[in-house]
């Protein structure tokens, strides 16, 4: 097709203000889904996206749009996810696209991550064409909320569109405005074959499929391509679109995007961001790729049960085919057994990664408190990168530590301004800049990763009643006094609790986990201390009593087999318990930490 | 050969809240049905039947058969009994008097066990137990004045909203009564029980440790020996039958819904009236789900029943235990003791047998 009748676009929009809604209303309007098989929000294929309302993998899907001037384009509808840890894949998106629509909801507003896409995408000179979304809502307010829009952007306020992707209230319109505001591509369809890869997945019958966009030249089935900043050679096997099934066309051409089957093996081997061009004529030089994705939070992940071990290590052999950004390694915890240390993009990404392994695998772990990666210089000057507080070398031996720091945009209605404040302030913020937008705040901070990754979010929602939305961009590593804080139960350090904090925070961390932890392990045959440590020096204790009581009261002759049974249903709810030594630990304690600065400003405490 | 018979007799005047075992509520007029089949399901097991140390029948309410059903059935066991035997019943206060009690020892009752569960009438209320305390009273009296070789009581603690003062009452009502014998169990909410459906909630565990642990101090002092984990008994008074299940013997039980122990196997009769009475009337036999016990599953069992005892499980005969380590920790922690082969709790141990038992065995 000729490059001026192809249109390839994105959607940019917060959670829930309606992007699948609007995707789904398009296919539909355009006939690449009958009513029939409509399914709802069909780019959402994983269950576990469905059932979040969010959407992990990019995926490009083509339409054709016979437009009011009678002529017939073709649209390449390239997802995007909308959650902050999965925005690398957003500029994935957009690198691949014209123009995006920026869909917003009428009754909300704009968000905190709406605002950080749309910047990417006015870096990357995209067409952005605003849309207020959820007109039919009783609670929308298009004056103010399309203003605001309008503003961000810099255009006219009478070009924001009003729809409703719910009922397909000026859905047209939408593709009308596709057509003719979103600029066609031009790449040089003659020039040496220039395709960015910008997302790839496994499929466990074709191997890696890499979904691309072609800037310049064509291929066809059967050439043999280069990617070029590895240099790894790329079969096609196969070649095609997405309708939003596999379409098998042979062949794409500058402007498209679509697939190409690749015959490799994991997602690892072909890097999201690189240029494919032709093995027998290569383009002379690359197109800009993304910035590399790095894992930013940590989490020791072990079986429940020790001989899942090697079940859990094909699980995660298996889950990596199909996400490059996980990482992992063997870890073996004294108190947990063998198990992994595994990277992740984020805290939504970790959960993701642990739900799919528990359900889709059957297994049942464990996973210790999340942490970042910390960089120390040690004394005799060697740099090291410690992701377990386990690793961190004794406070002698260590000269310096860094750690992440990110850039928390925060937007707040007016009256929440103190309580966001105040809890980046707990949470050793460094204030950067606040002004106002719409008739909101929005606040900047700079706060240590390790801080957020734990209910920062939840903290945020609940102190500001759900209205304050959040997102952040890594910025760099700070110097930082920071100390190792052991836990000690009955007497024995447990390496899965140690914890890395700000040295004035140690205190009062160690006295609310100890804490916790005496709410959280249930009374033991024997009384058990927990301790909290720093350096050996004991800084905060409590006790775990004894059990007094635990009898089965009344056996006798009918009642054997059944006691037995009960018997066994209590062993088998021990399972969710780690025994370390001789003392039960319930999983929670685990992740005890993870909710302690909830307890150590006496807001939202449990029990 | 069987030497312990247990007859399971369902019927009762009503259901307590608390009650999950087999039992036939507005039944009465299949009360003879019900002997008869019973009376067939002993004499099909006849082959199996030793000379009979212990015969125990349970209900249900048994009292509500009557003494001349009661004579009946005793007829048939008669011939099987050891010179010697126990032969218990439980009873409800409400269904008998001293007359009562003469003809049912004259069938050839020794041992009653009289179901009180409290004196304290706002706790009976709780219990929608149907006897008050008065009756409960009068019942032991007659009892012990018919002549019974030993006049046990059942109770219970735990029940909601007693206080520590209702406990006192009850322990000083047991002591003033002077039974041989007192089976004193902490209530549990089975399922498909009304409490349960209430959601009733159950005392703390430092609560019903305190009263388990009262009990039990007050019970010593007032002479009884705390044989077994809810049991106590005036020397000599110890109930045999239930010595029996404790010590794994095998033993036969009889009619709706009673379980069996014979060489390995355990079976349970079906549970429905009903459906009882009609396998009996057309096969002679009743339906039953049986169940073979394997060896670590034996060993398993005498272990959970052989620590209930106040006195030493000899392991030579109970078989290892899963974790034999454990037992020099738990030695250590002051929980149990070990003397060559012989194992037993200590005191403090008898109140956690559970957590205990969970350490030396690995029940699958």
């Amino acid at each position: 097709m000729q490059q001026d009748l192809i249109r390839n676009f994105c959607i940019i929009a917060h959670i829930d203000h309606g992007k699948s809604t609007l995707a789904d209303r398009i296919l539909q309007l355009t006939g690449a889904v009958t009513d029939r098989d409509m399914r709802e929000q069909i780019l959402d294929s994983m269950d576990l996206e469905r059932e979040r309302g969010i959407t992990i993998k990019a995926q490009a899907v083509r339409v054709f749009y016979t437009a009011a001037d009678g002529v017939t384009y073709q649209l390449n509808l390239i997802d995007t996810p909308g959650h902050v840890d999965f925005s690398y894949e957003v500029s994935r998106s957009l690198a691949a696209c014209e123009g995006a629509l920026l869909v917003v909801d009428a009754s909300q507003g704009i968000e905190a991550q709406t605002l950080a896409n749309t910047y990417l995408a006015i870096e990357g000179d995209l067409d952005l064409i605003p849309v207020l979304n959820k007109i039919d809502l009783p609670a929308a307010d298009p004056e103010l909320h399309g203003g605001a829009v309008a503003e961000l952007i810099g255009v006219d306020p009478a070009s924001v569109l009003r729809i409703s992707a719910k009922t397909g209230e000026g859905v047209a319109e939408v593709l009308e405005a596709i057509v003719a505001r979103i600029p066609a591509p031009s790449g040089d369809p003659d020039a040496p074959v220039r395709a960015l890869i910008f997302d790839s997945v496994y499929d466990q019958y074709r191997g890696v499929v890499a979904f691309v966009r072609v800037i310049d030249g064509e291929f066809t089935k059967g050439d043999r391509l280069v990617a070029m900043q590895t240099g790894r050679e790329v079969a096609t096997e196969e070649v095609g679109v997405m309708t939003p099934t596999m379409l098998p066309t042979g062949r794409l051409a500058a402007g498209e995007s679509g697939y190409l089957v690749t015959g490799l093996k994991s997602v690892g081997d072909l890097k999201v961001g690189d240029t494919l061009t032709l093995a027998r004529k290569p383009a002379a030089e690359a197109l800009a790729g993304y910035r590399e994705v790095k894992p930013m939070v940590f989490c020791g992940l072990f079986p429940l049960d020790a001989d899942d071990y090697p079940d859990l290590r094909d699980a995660l052999e298996k889950l990596s085919l199909n996400d490059a950004s996980l990482q992992w390694e063997p870890e073996t915890s004294q108190a947990l057994g063998f198990g992994f240390r595994c990277g992740f993009l984020g805290l939504l990404h970790m959960d993701i990664v642990r739900e799919r392994l528990e359900r889709e695998y059957d297994l049942e772990l464990l996973a210790t408190t999340p942490n970042v990666e910390y960089h120390l210089t040690t004394t005799s000057g060697e740099e090291l990168s410690v992701r377990s507080p386990v690793d961190l070398p004794p406070p002698t031996n260590t000269e310096s530590i860094r750690e992440p720091y990110v850039r928390c945009t925060i937007l707040v209605p007016t009256d929440g301004v103190g309580a966001v404040m105040q809890l980046c302030q707990e949470r050793r913020g460094q204030y950067v800049t606040m002004m106002p937008i719409e008739q909101r705040q929005q606040i900047i901070y700079d706060l240590p990763l390790a801080e957020i990754v734990t209910d920062f979010y939840d903290q945020l929602k609940s102190r500001t009643r759900g209205y304050a939305s959040l997102d952040y961009e890594i910025a760099g590593y700070r110097e930082s006094p920071l100390v190792k804080l052991d836990i000690l139960l009955a007497g024995d350090p447990i390496d899965a609790l140690s914890m890395i904090v700000h040295k004035d925070l140690a205190y009062g961390r160690g006295k609310a986990l100890v804490e916790r932890l005496r709410e959280t392990i249930p009374r033991q045959l024997f009384e058990v201390p927990i301790q909290a440590a720093i350096g050996g020096r004991i800084i905060a204790r409590e006790t775990i009593k004894a059990r007094r009581k635990d009898v089965l009261a009344k056996c006798y002759g009918g009642d054997i087999s059944r006691k037995r049974k009960l018997l066994e249903r209590q062993k088998e709810g021990k399972k969710r318990m780690k025994q370390v030594g001789s003392i039960e630990v319930p999983q929670e304690a685990f992740l005890s930490v993870l909710t302690l600065g909830s307890s150590s400003d006496g807001n939202g405490t449990k029990k | 050969m069987v030497r312990h018979l247990y007859v399971h007799l369902p019927f009762c005047a009503s259901r307590c809240g608390y009650c999950g075992f087999v039992v036939e509520v507005g039944a009465l007029d299949r009360r003879d049905a019900y002997l008869d089949a019973v009376r067939v399901e002993l004499g099909a097991e006849r082959a199996c039947l030793g000379a009979l140390e212990t015969v125990y029948l349970g209900g249900g309410t048994p009292t509500l058969m009557r003494p001349h059903r009661i004579a009946t059935l005793l007829e048939d066991v008669a011939p099987h009994l050891a010179p010697g035997a126990e032969v218990s019943m439980e009873a409800n206060p409400e269904t008998v008097d001293r007359a009562a009690w003469d003809r049912y020892r004259a069938a050839g009752i020794t041992r009653v066990s009289i179901g009180a569960q409290s004196f304290q009438p706002e706790l009976l209320a709780v219990l929608d137990r149907r006897a008050t305390a008065d009756q409960v009273r009068r019942a032991v009296a007659c009892a012990q004045e018919a002549g019974f070789a030993s006049v046990s009581i059942d109770l219970l603690f735990g029940v909601p909203g007693q206080t520590a003062a209702q406990l006192a009452a009850d322990i000083a009502e047991v002591a003033a009564l002077g039974v041989d014998h007192v089976s004193w169990y902490e209530l549990e909410i089975k399922p498909d029980t009304a409490l349960e459906r209430m959601g009733v909630p159950l005392p703390d565990e430092d609560w019903g440790a305190d009263a388990y642990e009262t009990i039990v101090a007050e019970l010593e002092r007032h002479g009884y020996r705390w044989y077994e984990t809810a049991n106590f008994a005036r020397p000599g008074h110890e109930c045999r039958h239930s010595l029996a299940y404790w010590e794994a013997r095998d033993y036969l039980g009889l009619g709706v819904g009673a379980v069996s122990t014979i060489d390995g196997v355990r079976w349970r009769n079906r549970s429905a009236l009903g459906g009882y009475l009609g396998d009996m009337a057309s096969r002679g036999r009743p339906g039953r789900t049986e169940e073979a016990l394997e060896d670590a599953v034996r060993r398993r069992e005498r272990w959970m029943l052989g620590l209930r005892l106040d006195r030493p499980l000899d392991t030579v005969w109970a078989g290892p235990p899963d974790h034999p380590d454990a037992l020099a920790r738990l030695a250590d922690g002051g929980l149990l003791e070990v003397s060559g082969s012989r194992v037993v709790l200590t005191r403090r141990g008898r109140f956690v047998q559970n957590a205990v038992l969970h350490q030396l065995m690995e029940f699958v």
